[in-house]
């Protein structure tokens, strides 16, 4: 426990944490279990919910709005892609985002009773928040698979960049969870905040539209891009639905401005957290 | 890892905690109110302490003393706004039964959860399941929710996980001393267990008993400082020597903040000690009804603070009928508190008749707007009965008893 500075805090940081791995483990296990406890299908809801979410999508995208195929690129074997089931590739990306940072704000707060208890490295509550929305998004992601199978083909090798879109999305998650965590120990108002600002980041990221729809308003399309789950949304569609390469140069920012989201969220996490026990 | 040197070594730790008047919590509060109020109250002024490797410590003090809060930090629950504080090797703290159990979670998975909590690893969990389960008694329900257990059950159970932990440095806190006898005894082997294999052991209590069975070393706290530190006996001793010196920090005593009026301490100035003495300046070793004594109060302020008074109340020990109390403003005696000041109030002849009585001592401004520091019946003062005098009541009223024959009203005018 000797003061370390600069790098060699980091590294403390990031070892003590490794360390508490499996507490953090038992954490998400708890969030899960807890989440489905007393239901009758438990941990089947993970993927019951997706199944009728598409189902829900198929019947008004078909039956009702009527619209028409709508992607950014066609796939290569010209296979048309239903907008549900394009709708839903997008928004299981989103929900990880989502969870993650829908449940962070509670996550230190929540906790409080553990705070005063006993110590552990304080990450690793936003960290187990961001831990079981990965997991709800693993099921969803194997319900996305078997329905893109379904309904326009195998996907190809591109699904392989899916681990490295998934690690960007958590990164920034995770960030953006350390920092919002951290800020509402001393302002309750920002889970309220936060519940409306994920409304308009939803609706910020091509999710229930595609770049292409935006159309050539260029200035837009530049602005939608400064999003960092614009890139990543785009991407996972075409490695997962539309059999194409990411767009390398979108996902790149992207990773940047994740690593940057963590930095910051680390080091505000890292500067308050002394306090958390005292405060809550 | 190195075999000699402190398990625990605290260095010139301070810890204070922020007495918010009004805590504002949401944006429109922090707006609004321009300033979070809020006082420092200074729980650990300067902690030096080592716990040296394979030793039990016990942790001794009145409450509102600080050693719960040291024991916090030792745990680093707190941190210390100055002072450094070391550790080296696994610790487990124990603060309360059942740290992090879910309702929702069967005894089985809760036995995991709460085991991680408390710095063990699968393994180590796995290895000392049975156990667990064998000494909570209660196989049948490992698979059921913890909140349908009875509450017996879930204390068996809390404990069980409690006393399964092998750590290198253990902190307990006096909760684990709710249980039954049951719980006591085997938590007292599993300490002498943990003592025998090297590990180190930290316990903060109220009972001396425990402390002098259970400890090698005890560290008094008084005030937020160290007061003594040394072998078990020979610092409980001291402690209850004080006893003989007719003040004896009283144990129900509720903390610092109690009888102020909901009024939160300032830190502009404190009570640093409080002493009966003799007019010679000695420490009375017993008092008396009738006794020349001076108590006598070390005050200290961080900066000259005019505004201040010092004031003392005598209340009875099996009642808290207020006897008197008096301060300086009243007494017309100006008081100014710059570093380390001395105020005695001279007592000619104690008027207290015997019994257990308790002092309150007091820093506050002249009107008794601010409190700086408030020591509620933290001081027994205990006057002794062997004095020869007898009479009833709570003060013995100097008099002389006179008798003559009355003179008759008649005879005098006839």
């Amino acid at each position: 426990m000797a003061p370390a500075v600069g790098t060699g805090r980091w590294l403390a940081a990031g070892r003590e944490l490794l360390a508490a791995r499996e507490l953090t483990l038992n954490l998400v296990r708890r969030d899960l279990k807890v989440r489905h406890r007393g239901t009758f299908l438990g941990m089947l809801w993970s993927l019951t919910t997706p199944l009728l979410i598409v189902g829900l999508y198929y019947f008004i995208f078909t039956f009702i709005l009527r619209t028409s195929p709508a992607v950014d690129h066609p796939r290569p074997d010209g296979q048309n892609v239903p907008f549900a089931v394009y709708f839903f590739c997008g928004l299981t990306l989103w929900n990880l985002f989502a969870n993650s940072v829908g449940a962070s704000t509670d996550s230190v707060v929540g906790a409080a009773y553990l705070l005063h208890k006993v110590y552990f490295p304080r990450a690793i509550l936003p960290m187990a928040t961001v831990g079981s929305a990965t997991v709800t998004f693993a099921f969803e992601l194997s319900v996305l698979v078997v329905i893109t199978t379904l309904t326009v083909g195998l996907p190809s090798l591109h699904i392989l960049w899916v681990p490295l879109i998934v690690v960007i999305v958590v990164v920034l998650a995770f960030g953006l969870s350390l920092l919002l965590s951290a800020v509402t120990v001393f302002l309750r108002d920002v889970s309220h905040f936060v519940g409306v600002a994920m409304q308009l980041w939803f609706w910020g990221t091509p999710i229930i539209y595609s770049l292409q729809y935006v159309g050539d308003r260029g200035a837009f399309i530049k602005l939608l891009q400064l999003n960092p789950m614009t890139g990543c949304v785009v991407a996972f569609r075409n490695v997962v639905l539309l059999n194409r390469a990411p767009d390398y140069r979108l996902l790149a920012y992207d990773a940047v401005a994740a690593v940057i989201a963590l930095g910051a969220g680390a080091w505000v996490f890292g500067r308050w957290q002394k306090v958390f026990s005292e405060v809550v | 890892m190195a075999e000699s040197g402190p398990a625990i070594a605290c260095r010139g730790v301070w810890k204070s905690y922020r007495i918010y008047h009004q805590r504002s919590h949401t944006l429109k509060e922090k707006i609004l109110s321009r300033r979070n109020l809020y006082e420092d109250f200074w729980a650990l002024r300067g902690i030096d302490l080592e716990v040296h490797r394979g030793t039990t410590m016990g942790i001794i003090g009145t409450n509102g003393s600080g050693k719960s809060t040291l024991l916090k930090t030792m745990a680093r629950i707190l941190t210390p706004n100055r002072g450094s504080l070391e550790v080296h090797g696994r610790m487990s703290p124990l603060l309360e039964l059942g740290t992090g159990f879910h309702p929702e979670l069967t005894g089985r998975e809760n036995v995991y959860l709460g085991s991680s909590l408390l710095g063990q690893s699968r393994k180590q969990v796995d290895a000392r399941y049975d156990e667990i389960v064998d000494f909570a008694g209660i196989e049948s329900f490992m698979d059921s929710p913890v909140k349908n257990y009875s509450s017996g059950m879930y204390a068996r159970l809390a404990f069980a996980v409690a006393i399964s932990v092998d750590p290198e440095i253990l902190l307990v806190d006096e909760v684990l001393s709710v249980g039954d006898e049951g719980f006591q005894v085997r938590c007292h082997q599993r300490m002498a267990e943990l003592r025998e294999n090297g590990a180190t052991v930290v316990v903060v209590s109220h009972s001396l008993a425990t402390v002098r069975a259970l400890c090698s070393q005890v560290a008094w706290i008084d005030a937020g400082t160290v007061r003594c530190v040394g072998p078990a006996g020979e610092v409980v001793g001291n402690y209850l020597d004080s006893v003989h010196e007719g003040l004896l920090p009283t144990e129900a005593a509720n903390g610092d903040t109690d009888r102020t009026g909901g009024r939160a301490l300032t830190g502009a100035a404190c009570v640093l000690d409080v002493s009966v003495r003799t007019v010679h300046g000695q420490p009375a070793t017993s008092i008396h009804t009738g006794d020349a004594i001076t108590i006598s109060i070390l005050a200290t302020a961080p900066e000259a603070l005019h505004d201040v008074s010092c004031g003392i109340a005598i209340h009875r020990g099996d009642d808290s009928t207020l006897v008197f109390g008096q301060n300086t403003h009243e007494a017309d005696c100006p008081v100014v508190i710059d570093g380390d000041t001395r105020i005695e109030f001279a007592i000619h002849h104690l008027p207290l008749r015997p019994g257990a009585h308790t002092l309150t001592v007091a820093l506050h401004d002249h009107r008794v707007n601010t409190i700086y520091d408030w020591h509620d019946k933290r001081y027994a003062l205990l006057v002794r009965s062997d004095s020869g005098r007898t009479g009833a009541g709570a003060v013995h009223i100097d008099g002389d008893w006179r008798v003559a024959p009355a003179t008759p009203v008649q005879a005098a005018s006839a």
